[in-house]
């Protein structure tokens, strides 16, 4: 994991798609949205949407490849936190819209359910070489997040 | 009650075989996330098929938080351990876990129960 570069309201990240970078960004994560106004239910919810978008981009975007390029991106506002992963992997698009409950024994797609229940926002805008993720998650009041 | 060495990781600290029950328990430390699932799986699938009990009971009081790669793992152990007519217990559940699990809609296809003693009970 490199070092964040880091202002009063916003930090990033350039990493890798390896595995062993999830714990220590997610808790970075976590700390930030606390810091920067979520409550530990919006921050945990928070750092576990990022955990499964960053296994999605290593699994599916980069197919199991652990050294390939992402950025990632996280701001406070006075309304949330925003987070992005960019990502220079194959550029589908999961298809956050259409993903439903499923049968609980069939492996898949829960990371897509918990960003749909558990963010006020999330969108993946497709890019020339890539993918970039925005996820939002508001402050308690303004959050119509479902947990 | 048998203690067994285990093997493949450190996140299953002890595991221990009541073989009057049937039962395999085993206790699981650290967060679990797809850095280490796959180390979690190769130990779990060895405990299923060396003893192929019918309660695998996976104490996770030490267990503050898992990913979908962890849920992915649990599945797959409850699909190997119904082969043989097992079932698998989950005690002591923090709340990301349990909420994770809620989501997942997996709390009422594994057994929950609040510690190992209820777990070994049913």
């Amino acid at each position: 994991m490199t070092s964040p570069t880091t202002s009063i309201s916003s930090a990033r990240w350039e990493t890798t798609s390896d595995p062993s970078n999830l714990a220590p960004l997610r808790k970075n994560i976590e700390s930030f949205c606390l810091v920067h106004g979520l409550d530990q239910s919006g921050a945990d919810n928070m750092g576990l949407c990022f955990n499964e978008a960053m296994a999605n981009v290593t699994r599916h975007a980069y197919a199991g490849r652990i050294d390939q390029p992402v950025v990632i991106a996280i701001t406070g506002s006075n309304v949330g936190v925003t987070l992005t992963i960019r990502d220079w992997g194959n550029g589908i698009d999961p298809g956050l819209e259409t993903a439903k409950p499923k049968d609980p024994l069939i492996p898949g797609g829960l990371g897509l359910i918990c960003m749909r229940e558990l963010l006020d926002d999330a969108r993946f805008d497709p890019q020339p070489d890539g993918m970039m993720l925005t996820m939002v998650r508001n402050k308690p009041g303004n959050s119509t997040a479902s947990k | 009650m048998a203690h067994v060495k285990t093997t493949g990781t450190s996140l299953i600290t002890s595991v221990r075989v009541d073989e009057t029950l049937g039962a395999v328990i085993a206790t699981l430390k650290g967060e679990i996330d797809l850095h280490n699932s796959p180390a979690v799986r190769t130990t779990l699938l060895e405990l299923l098929a060396k003893h192929q009990p019918k309660k695998l009971v996976l104490n996770l009081s030490q267990v503050p938080y898992m990913d979908s790669s962890a849920i992915a793992v649990l599945v797959e152990s409850l699909q190997r351990i119904r082969k043989f007519g097992g079932k698998i217990y989950l005690t002591d559940l923090q709340p990301r876990v349990k909420g994770l699990l809620e989501i997942a809609r997996l709390n009422s296809i594994f057994g929950i129960c609040k510690d190992e003693a209820e777990a070994l009970a049913q």
